[in-house]
């Protein structure tokens, strides 16, 4: 039960903060004009708060049910860890206060950080990945860490394609041709899905002695989480109509 | 692993120690200032928002907006330097982790799922969702953004409260294992921490709300109206939030450890008792807190506080007499020169708290530097520099931000001004 847990949080950061960090990556080449990359944007910017938790969820899942595995995890991949949590940090504070100001060159500074700090999030999780994966370190750790940041990137778009209007939506579907939206979205999810999997799998998941008390109190807990992010994506269905408050 | 107890007993370098300990003091301090603000600042919204709902009140829906808007501000650096605190153990701590990761990570755990998730989903709710979602449910949502802020502060202070006095566990084969959660949550160095912290967290944000207020009252800008109330607000939750921090902070001088009280009180007989008993329980070894940091934090705290109080109490009386709130500007000067007290107060408690706890990270069981993790000093050097710089300029941008829509006031909040999207019949999903 506790890797279920630990599976579900860690698989749903994969794909749905993996979407927004898609949509930043691809920042510069789905907004060509900063009233676009405004509303580009929009189409994360109620989403991104609730995606990025995911993460932070799976640390406590971590901390509390296997408390070796995050040492081992964390401590080992040192550097790399570190580097992905200065880009999320980047990145965050890029969408927060992007639209705190007016000046087009406030706006085009934060935007590049938004945009550093997605692929550098991106290429972190794939040397994370990777040497967790395929034990590649060294230089040739950056060919999977490639392939997941183009993974990442490709998720994005296909979120961005099911968010967009118009000229945007158009660009944002440029990979996937005659298919569907929804169904290219449902694919590149489970590519996602399946790389975190296969990755999970390689670890020692063995988990600590915490889990009689923590176990049930989670599990209580889970159905709370999913409706409160439930009303979230209820409550923004829509596509994106035009600029949000970042 | 070393055996626990035995300090320094395989010393790793103290340069990395100590580049760990001030990695984890400026994520933690940085996370602190501003989750602080938050605390206090998301009770007062929520109650703004609460008389702007019930009362239909435009005056109070425009309080809502603007304090909102600075709130959000403040709430972006909260998160990012929280996201970081939740990583850095697993980190720079895989020691702890490993010896005390089956007890105290529970928690953590908790913290993050009851509160961190539910806290930021609503959160995003709540701006994205204004003017889009019925009026009832947004207030709501305030409502739940300030108790999971409130919940999330009261796990925090377990976990912390756990390496304070450790109660609620059993060691086997060298780890701790849980054996009364129960006890690990009613344990008294965390009960009386939180309350500290959560009456500390209105004082500092009724002195936010009032030190802004008053700099528009000083310089006569429009909306009058808005921050006559707002001063009003600040200063009568501040006054009565320094004397509950003032009795909690007293309670918790009775939780302390023996050596955090001898170096409190520089008490020779005291300090040498605390270390003469460590030796006889831990072997060899100095087990004394840096006396002059515990002193110098200590002082610090209490003497804001006596500034506090007697700055609060005539502005009290004051602040009920309306020309002296509208043209009084010397003590609108003040108010204002007031905002950055509590802050300080706050970090040098923690400091306090933190510093008095060494040579240990879990008291009498685990020494800090049994608890790092086994990473090299170049990997240290590196991530204290890259999150120093980072956090430095991002304090820097926010204050510089938080300073501008103070002074800007309610005229220029984006916040809720219409509708984000309008919604057309065209669903994604």
């Amino acid at each position: 039960m506790e890797i279920f847990i630990l599976a579900f949080f860690a698989l749903g950061y994969l794909v749905l903060a993996g979407a927004d960090i898609g949509v930043g990556m691809a920042l510069p080449y789905l907004g060509r004009s900063a009233a676009e990359r405004r509303e580009v944007i929009a189409s994360i910017a109620p989403f991104f708060l609730g995606n990025e938790v995911w993460l932070v969820a799976t640390a406590g899942v971590l901390a509390g049910l296997f408390p070796h595995l995050e040492s081992v995890l964390l401590t080992g991949n040192h550097s790399v860890v570190v580097v992905l949590l200065l880009a999320w940090v980047v990145r965050d504070m890029g969408l927060w206060l992007r639209g705190r100001m007016p000046g087009a060159r406030w706006q085009a500074f934060w935007d590049g950080a938004t945009v550093a700090g997605s692929w550098g999030l991106a290429l972190s999780w794939g040397l994370l990945l990777g040497n967790v994966l395929l034990g590649i370190t060294g230089p040739f750790a950056v060919l999977p860490a490639l392939v997941v940041t183009v993974l990442f990137g490709t998720h994005g778009l296909t979120f961005a394609a099911l968010r967009l209007r118009g000229e945007l939506r158009a660009r944002a579907a440029v990979l996937s041709g005659g298919a569907g939206e929804g169904r290219t979205y449902a694919l590149t999810s489970a590519a996602l899905v399946t790389v975190g999997a296969l990755a999970g799998l390689r670890l020692p998941l063995d988990p600590g002695s915490a889990g009689t008390v923590l176990v049930p109190v989670v599990l209580t807990m889970m159905p709370l989480l999913v409706a409160a992010q439930a009303w979230v994506w209820w409550t923004f269905r829509h596509r994106v109509t035009g600029p949000s408050y970042l | 692993m070393t055996s626990p107890g035995k300090p320094y007993a395989q010393p790793l370098s103290m340069d990395t120690v100590d580049l760990a300990r001030l990695q984890f003091a400026i994520t933690a301090g940085a996370h602190f200032l501003f989750v602080a603000l938050t605390l206090g600042l998301a009770t007062l919204l929520a109650v703004v928002q609460t008389r702007a709902t019930f009362g239909n009140s435009p005056v109070h829906l425009r309080m809502t907006r603007f304090w909102g808007q600075l709130y959000i501000i403040n709430y972006a650096m909260g998160i990012v330097t929280g996201l970081v605190m939740e990583f850095q153990l697993g980190l720079s701590w895989s020691g702890l982790t490993d010896y005390a990761g089956d007890v105290f990570g529970s928690a953590l755990a908790i913290e993050t799922l009851m509160a961190f998730f539910i806290e930021s989903t609503f959160l995003g709710l709540w701006i994205f969702g204004w003017n889009k979602l019925n009026r009832w449910a947004h207030l709501a949502l305030i409502w739940i953004v300030t108790l999971t802020a409130y919940a999330s502060a009261f796990w925090i202070m377990v976990a912390n409260g756990f390496l304070q006095n450790p109660v609620g566990h059993v060691l086997e084969g060298g780890r701790m294992r849980m054996a009364d959660f129960g006890a690990m949550v009613a344990n008294p160095a965390a009960q009386v921490a939180f309350w500290h912290v959560v009456t500390a967290g209105m004082v500092v944000g009724g002195f936010f709300m009032a030190g802004v207020s008053a700099y528009h009252l000083r310089r006569r800008t429009s909306d009058q109206d808005v921050f006559r109330k707002s001063l009003r607000i600040g200063m009568g939750v501040a006054l009565p939030a320094v004397f509950a921090t003032a009795t909690s902070g007293g309670l918790g001088f009775q939780t302390m450890q023996p050596a955090k009280a001898a170096a409190w009180s520089r008490d020779a007989e005291e300090l040498a008792a605390a270390q003469a008993e460590m030796v006889a329980a831990h072997g060899p070894g100095d087990y004394l807190p840096p006396a002059g940091w515990v002193q110098a934090s200590g002082t610090t705290m209490l003497l804001l506080f006596a500034l506090m109080m007697y700055f609060l109490l005539p502005s009290c009386l004051l602040m009920l007499f309306r020309p002296v709130v509208r043209e009084f500007r010397l003590w609108h000067w003040v108010t204002t020169l007031m905002i950055p007290v509590p802050f300080v107060a706050m970090l040098a408690g923690w400091a306090f708290r933190e510093f008095g706890r060494q040579p240990w990270t879990v008291y009498g069981l685990l020494t800090t530097s049994d608890a790092m993790s086994p990473v090299s000093a170049g990997q240290m050097r590196f991530s204290v520099v890259a999150f120093f710089t980072v956090f430095a300029v991002l304090i820097a941008v926010n204050t510089w931000l938080l300073a501008r829509h103070a002074r800007r006031g309610p005229g220029a909040v984006s916040l809720g001004d219409r509708p984000i999207e309008a919604p057309v019949p065209a669903p994604t999903f």
